[in-house]
């Protein structure tokens, strides 16, 4: 009964400790700012992302196109389309890297 | 630019309207279920109804050969109604005297006899499965 | 010891209700270190939980019968095996599994979470919080596995029918099932409170999703094949309560797996995929909530208990909340891309949807329908398997048939000319099919020969699909057609794993229909050397035989069975007795032919003091195609889970450049 009491006292005292780590490690930090990413970061990301769909909807396009699930003239008829998706994601991505580095100011 | 109906919407409502007539299809076809009674309260009812009560004994007969006969009580509240049973088919494992058990039938001349096959025990205490009847 | 279970119970509660509160603080607030202490509490809630697990399991082994649960569950007899599966067997052992298993996924989820989600995190921990605070407080407060008592001289053992290795497996997997889909509700639910309403979430759960689903629909397998050997009435799911509590997660949760693809490649669909994820979820703690709360009449029941209404209640604020949140950011969810023609990759996905939805609230409907009966007229009506019935073909149908079609059709808009000459070869094949199925007889069952055709149809466009896709690999430069193979999937994993994933839905269906469409029974009373005759097979009851096990005494009848002039060997069945439990059990016999997937099963349902015994015979046609669907399942799955080197690195690269941090 009491090794239980002992035990279950030490698991309460370890959890405590496990919380309270972030405060004991910093008491007095920098920042205690959350790393979260401001509207310039969010807006690249969002722009990469837009490309990676773009490259990714191409690629597909091609793979199917090549085992036969898209017809020749449907894939005339999508290529143009999506490559300028592509196009228009890379120009809008390498518009905002010309207008300002965010990552900059992190490294 | 020229005003596309999205052919979402109308894509949308035509499916839900397509799943809305199979429902009602399978209402008007088949009609509802069957009430679950007490058999304090299958007293006068007609029809197809499922009991659901605890086994009263003695149990008498064989289930394969004229039939088990036995009787239904309810499963909680105080009322004494016991209901005679006459059942033919499987019986489940479980069954026994004090057990809870779910039957499918109708009442004839203050019997109720069941379906072949539809019953359905229940272990009041544990995660116990079992069931007869039908394949599935 | 059962202090310390309910010491480090009450630790976990605490560490909970910590997370949660302090969790949403952080994140409202943008406080780095709370955030963080706040993720330490969840992954410490694991460790109090897992002290607790552990006290359970050592009071089970060494069958300490002062611990109530123990008492009541096993006794002094019962294999180690079976002791151990006794620790999920009941109300409170369960919940304490749910709990494990769930402050388990969540310590995994946020720690072991890529650094590009990293930003996620901090929103999923208090929902996740929310979630483990409610079952900490269930296993606290109203059903603790650490009651204790003076310990009698042995316990009451357990139910027979729960004594086979079934009950190591089925419970836990199903619970791997129903706690995993708390991840991407709890990433979900962060969305929508952080605004990011991105693809970002469902792409960091999508494995946890396909886990969580792969576990469950093997979980269910599992215990219709449970139902089918051990409990043998001759079928293996009776649309019982309890069995679609966790059918009906599983199609939500399908139907949330294939939408999710949509809102990834082209941003559609995203009301429906926080609807769809949210509808699982839910569905999973309503799925609990009927098979703990004895409210529906089922075979399968936990004892009464006050448990019932705090389900009720959780699951009330849940969807309330939840619904809540939608409706407030519902002006973000809408998306820019539109749905460009009926005829398209996306409306079949949305068919997908649709026709998933529909059987999932049409099972909804037949399992809530007595309650709600009741609650109006004053009278439980129960809906019969024919309801459920009727809904599988009407739906389930159609679906078997938009698996075949769905992958093979353009994206955003595909012609009908492509159409015709895309699916000109699966036509034929499937037409094929069915005019021989037809002249073979088959026709005695319309819906089972529609289903054996549209399953023609979908496993000839899965052939057709690894053909082409191998041979235009094999054109790009593969050394071989083995490796060209091999690289076709490796590539394209989801892709391809999917398409396995679909053939073993195939083989489920065609087992399915085989053994209800166009089974056939027999039954009758044999003496000793009688014969029965089943389609064209004879069986003769030879001898009865009487030996003792551990804790049972088994009898068993030994058929021989003939086809035609062929021997076929002997089957056999019967019961067991067990002495302690004062239990019977039936044991029946089955003869599986290898080659066609038929099944002989034989029943002994009534044996006569003479010997005399009352046998029930069915013959069950393709029924083992459904158990080796769920191996083909099991691989697709894998394939599909598989970790993806490429992906990662893209996404890591993704990260970095908007400056991440790698680190936190």
């Amino acid at each position: 009964m009491t090794l239980a009491l002992v035990l279950a006292a030490a698991l309460a005292v370890a959890c405590v400790v496990a919380v309270a780590l972030p405060f004991i490690r910093e008491p007095e930090p920098e920042s205690d700012e959350l790393d979260d990413l401001d509207d310039a970061e969010r807006h690249r990301l969002a722009l990469l992302e837009e490309r990676d769909r773009a490259l990714a909807a191409l690629k597909e396009l091609e793979f199917e196109h090549r085992t036969g699930t898209v017809s020749d003239e449907d894939y005339r008829a999508q290529l143009g389309p999506l490559r300028r998706d592509v196009a228009s994601a890379l120009q809008a991505l390498s518009r905002d890297q010309e207008e300002g580095r965010p990552d900059d100011a992190r490294n | 630019m020229a005003r596309n109906a999205s052919p979402a919407r109308l894509v949308i409502a035509l499916s839900v309207a397509g799943v809305l007539a199979v429902f009602l299809l399978y209402t008007s076809i088949a009609g509802g279920g069957n009430p679950s009674l007490a058999p304090s309260e299958l007293a006068g009812r007609t029809g197809d109804v499922q009991l659901a009560g605890l086994v009263v004994g003695p149990v008498r007969g064989d289930a394969h050969a004229g039939g088990l006969r036995f009787k239904l009580k309810d499963i909680s509240g105080d009322s004494r109604t016991t209901v005679a049973v006459l059942y033919s088919g499987s019986v489940p494992d479980l069954f026994k005297v004090g057990r809870h058990i779910v039957v499918d039938g109708e009442l004839q001349q203050g019997r109720f006899v069941a379906q072949p096959g539809s019953m359905i025990t229940k272990c009041p205490s544990k995660y116990a499965p079992k069931q007869s009847g039908d394949s599935a | 010891m059962p202090e310390l279970g309910r010491a480090a119970l009450l630790v976990t509660l605490g560490l909970s209700l910590y997370a949660l509160v302090a969790g949403a603080t952080a994140a409202h607030l943008g406080r780095r270190r709370l955030a963080r202490s706040a993720q330490n509490a969840l992954v410490a809630s694991f460790a109090t939980t897992a002290v607790a697990a552990v006290v359970l399991l050592a009071a089970l082994l060494r069958n300490d019968f002062s611990f109530t649960y123990v008492a009541r569950s096993t006794s002094e007899a019962l294999p180690t095996a079976y002791t151990i599966s006794a620790f999920w067997g009941g109300q409170e052992g369960s919940l304490l599994l749910w709990l494990l298993v769930l402050t388990g996924f969540g310590a995994a989820a946020v720690s072991l979470n890529r650094s590009w989600a990293r930003d996620l995190i901090v929103w999923v921990v208090p929902v996740f919080a929310a979630v483990s605070t409610f079952f900490a407080f269930l296993v606290v407060v109203v059903a603790s596995p650490f009651a204790s008592q003076a310990a009698p001289a042995d316990g009451a053992g357990m139910t027979p029918s729960l004594q086979n290795p079934y009950m190591l497996a089925h419970p836990p997997l199903l619970y791997l099932g129903y706690v995993g889909l708390t991840v991407p509700f709890a990433f979900a639910i962060g969305a929508l409170l952080s605004r990011k309403l991105d693809e970002r979430w469902l792409i960091a759960t999508r494995r946890w999703t396909l886990f969580a689903w792969a576990a469950l629909g093997i979980g269910q397998l599992l215990g219709s094949h449970w139902a089918y050997v051990e409990v043998g009435w001759g079928g293996y799911y009776a649309w019982d309560p309890v069995e679609n509590a966790a059918l009906m997660p599983w199609l939500a949760a399908t139907a949330f797996l294939h939408s999710v693809m949509i809102q990834e490649k082209r941003g559609m669909l995203r009301v429906w995929n926080v609807l769809l994820v949210i509808l699982a979820f839910s569905l999973s703690l309503f799925g609990t909530f009927l098979t703990r709360s004895g409210v529906v009449n089922s075979i399968h029941s936990f004892t009464q208990s006050s448990i019932g209404p705090w389900f009720l209640a959780f699951i009330a604020v849940v969807v309330a909340v939840s619904l809540g949140l939608v409706l407030s950011r519902l002006p973000q969810l809408r998306s820019p891309t539109k749905l460009e023609s009926a005829i398209s990759r996306e409306a079949a996905f949305l068919y997908n949807n649709l026709l998933l939805l529909a059987l999932c609230l049409a099972i909804l409907w037949g399992v809530v329908y007595p309650m709600l009966s009741e609650a109006v007229r004053g009278e439980a009506i129960v809906l019969g398997r024919s309801y459920y019935d009727f809904f599988l073909r009407a739906f389930g149908l159609p679906l078997l048939l938009l698996m075949g079609i769905g992958p093979l059709v353009a994206w955003r808009r595909a012609s009908l000319a492509s159409l015709a000459t895309t699916f000109r070869w699966p036509t034929g094949v499937a037409v094929v099919t069915g005019v021989l199925l037809l002249l073979l007889g088959a026709g005695s069952s319309i819906p089972g020969l529609v289903a054996y055709t549209f399953a023609a149809f979908v496993l000839a466009t899965i052939v057709m699909e690894f053909a082409r896709g191998t041979r235009a690999r094999k054109a790009l430069g593969a050394a071989s057609w083995p490796s060209a193979f091999g690289s076709l999937i490796s590539r394209n994993r989801r892709r391809y794993g999917g398409y396995v994933v679909h053939a073993a839905i195939v083989m489920l269906a065609i087992g399915v229909a085989g053994s209800s469409a166009f089974d056939s029974v027999a039954e009758a009373k044999l003496a000793r050397g009688d014969s029965l005759r089943i389609g064209d097979y004879t069986l003769v009851y030879r001898s009865l035989d009487e030996r003792a096990s551990a804790n049972a005494t088994e009898i068993r009848a030994t058929l021989d069975v003939r086809r035609g002039d062929r021997e076929l060997g002997t089957v056999e069945a019967g019961k067991n007795a067990y002495t302690i439990e004062d239990q019977v059990s039936n044991e029946v016999g089955i003869r599986s032919d290898k080659l066609t997937g038929e099944d002989l099963f034989v029943i002994a349902e009534q044996i006569d003091p003479d010997g005399s015994i009352y046998f029930r015979v069915f013959v069950k046609p393709l029924v083992n195609l459904i158990w080796l669907a769920g191996l083909v399942f099991l691989v697709g799955s894998l394939i599909t889970l598989w970790p993806d080197r490429r992906e990662q690195r893209r996404l890591v690269a993704r990260a970095s450049e908007v400056g991440i941090p790698a680190t936190r």
